[in-house]
């Protein structure tokens, strides 16, 4: 297993904030990183844990594939689903333009 | 309740907005009181009543929703400045059960944002004060719910926990609250924080009122696949069984340390009192219990980093102005509407979940939490409940750990297992400390509620605990 790297860096928290589609400030850097770093080192206990012969759990009860009747159901109207949208244009979420 | 009709559903309704009013404004616990719909509901309550059309169990009576819950047309917003306003399409299945038991909805209570916090001082409005003393936490995340319940403000209320949200707070205000089985009770409709440990569960004064609104809740819905489809018990038939001839285990490691020696004292009082109800007490291990913690704060936070992502700014909630193109306004609209506690998540749930740590943390964690599920069917072999304290301590001092995140997360070390573990678990008053509600936790086998419910009746119909009242609660009687 690798070993995450010993200390959360300013770089990584700006990459992390970034997948993570958030706006950061310089400060919010410095100090999400401190406090995440704090986190982590709390978290580390984790390793401790001998899971060699573990199974991860990928589901919380039995896994089974749940399939619904091939059936025709009322489904929500479009205005309902756009009702809280903060742009529209008729029938349409309005976004800004993907590329300037 | 109202079964024997000494007083109309609009009566009591009126009376719990008479102590919304009174108590509201020192309690913060409502972030929106539904006045018209109550009386309205009530009033439609009080009609079936008369014509004795199809009266449930909680045909009449005001119940408080937490914010995470979605109700047609009433805002619903997870306690986040990021839903400021949202109006859901369409209600939650526990919404719908109620609404069809005949019951009142006075309104949406207080949380911490997403549900991530055990103070409610995350709430993007303002935090709860404990309807105890008012300038200590209720706990959290079902905070408002918590202290609604103990100050009168509402008969009963529904909350969430993802990691023990429904239970610390319950703890904390000296009242019930149930954290049913993973799949018990449908999430439809539910604000999602994390998906495979999230479950609504009820908050109430006694736990016959607890057992009658699982009652209502539980079973399965076809808009929820993980809702299980096992046939629900009638939990009030068996409630009355006592404890005699039943295992209760003690989990030693739940005698954590930074425990309260006062709450202590009162955990072992309380196992003391099971016994000679008839009970036998043995001494059990959950020896991973003390990875519980750090495994959950890799598997909630990177639940929610995914199911949160879908506050972008586009289809509802709250838009950032300005931004020049499509990935500044998400990145700007999250900024803004996103608070302090909810960002550290969505960064932590994001980084162990990213190339080349995934491994060393979502991984590992999943892996322990099969460890965790092992301990409790290894324990569940020998007894058949678990006995031990809800919340390390009693109530603290609002402000005392907002600067500490992981202090914050330390609440709820006894709590988590049981999420992680796919069991249940209740928490019942079982005394104060120098005035303040300690909580006894229960921890029953999956889909076994009536087991929890069972052992929790018995414990609280041979004490006088459920008469002890807040002193907003005395105030209004």
């Amino acid at each position: 297993m690798p070993e995450p790297e010993s200390e959360l860096s300013s770089r990584e928290v700006e990459h992390v904030a970034r997948l993570a589609r958030l706006g950061i400030t310089p400060d919010e850097v410095v100090r999400y990183r401190d406090q995440l770093r704090h986190i982590l080192a709390a978290i580390n206990a984790l390793k401790q844990a001998d899971t060699s012969k573990v199974p991860a759990t990928a589901h919380p009860l039995e896994a089974r594939n749940v399939m619904r009747d091939d059936k025709r159901e009322p489904s929500l109207p479009a205005e309902a689903a756009l009702k809280n949208a903060p742009s529209r244009e008729d029938a349409y979420f309005k976004v800004k333009a993907i590329q300037e | 309740m109202l079964v024997d009709r000494e007083i109309s559903s609009v009566e009591l309704t009126e009376a719990v907005l008479g102590q919304i009013d009174t108590v509201g404004e020192k309690t913060k616990a409502y972030l929106l009181v539904t006045r018209e719909l109550a009386r309205r509901q009530a009033k439609d309550a009080d009609e079936r009543l008369r014509a004795n059309r199809d009266v449930r169990p909680l045909t009449g009576i005001p119940i408080a929703l937490k914010d995470v819950l979605c109700v047609q047309d009433v805002v619903s917003t997870a306690g986040s400045k990021i839903l400021k306003g949202f109006s859901p399409p369409y209600s939650a299945t526990v919404v719908e059960r109620l609404e069809a038991e005949g019951a009142v909805f006075l309104g949406k209570t207080n949380c911490d944002e997403f549900a991530m916090g055990s103070s409610n001082e995350n709430s993007g409005y303002w935090p709860v004060h404990n309807p105890w003393a008012l300038e200590r936490v209720p706990g959290g995340s079902s905070g408002g719910s918590a202290a609604a319940v103990a100050s009168g403000e509402a008969v009963a209320a529904l909350g969430s926990d993802t990691g023990g949200s429904i239970r610390q707070p319950a703890a904390l205000t000296g009242i019930v609250g149930f954290k049913p089985t993973y799949g018990r009770v449908s999430r439809y409709g539910l604000i999602a924080f994390a998906s495979s440990l999230d479950q609504i569960g009820p908050m109430t004064r006694d736990v016959v009122d607890n057992a009658i609104l699982l009652q209502a809740i539980a079973g399965h819905d076809p808009r929820d696949s993980t809702s299980s489809e096992r046939p629900v018990p009638d939990y009030l038939s068996t409630l009355r069984n006592g404890v005699k001839g039943m295992r209760l285990g003690v989990p030693k490691e739940y005698f954590v340390a930074g425990m309260e020696p006062a709450v202590e004292q009162a955990i072992r009082d309380a196992i003391r009192l099971l016994e000679q109800q008839g009970a036998s007490i043995e001494e059990v291990s959950l020896p991973h219990s003390d990875v519980a913690l750090p495994a959950y704060y890799i598997i909630a936070p990177a639940e929610a980093s995914s199911n949160l992502a879908r506050y972008d700014g586009v289809r509802y909630g709250y838009q950032a102005e300005g931004a020049k193109n499509l990935i500044e306004e998400y990145m700007l609209t999250r900024q803004q509407g996103f608070g302090a506690e909810v960002k550290r998540r969505i960064m932590l749930g994001t980084y162990a979940l990213s190339s080349g740590y995934y491994d060393a943390y979502y991984l590992q964690a999943q892996k322990v939490r099969t460890l965790i599920i092992e301990d409790f069917k290894h324990a569940f072999e020998k007894v058949d409940v678990l006995v031990g304290a809800t919340s390390p301590t009693v109530a603290f001092g609002l402000g005392a750990k907002t600067q500490d995140p992981v202090a914050m997360y330390l609440n709820d070390i006894i709590t988590i297992p049981a999420n992680l573990g796919n069991v249940c678990g209740i928490s019942v008053p079982c005394g104060l400390a120098d005035g303040l509600p300690i909580g006894l936790q229960l921890i029953a086998p999956g889909f076994r509620e009536e087991v929890a419910l069972q052992v929790a009746y018995a414990f609280e119909t041979a004490t006088d605990f459920r008469k002890l009242q807040s002193p907003l609660m005395r105030a209004a009687a």
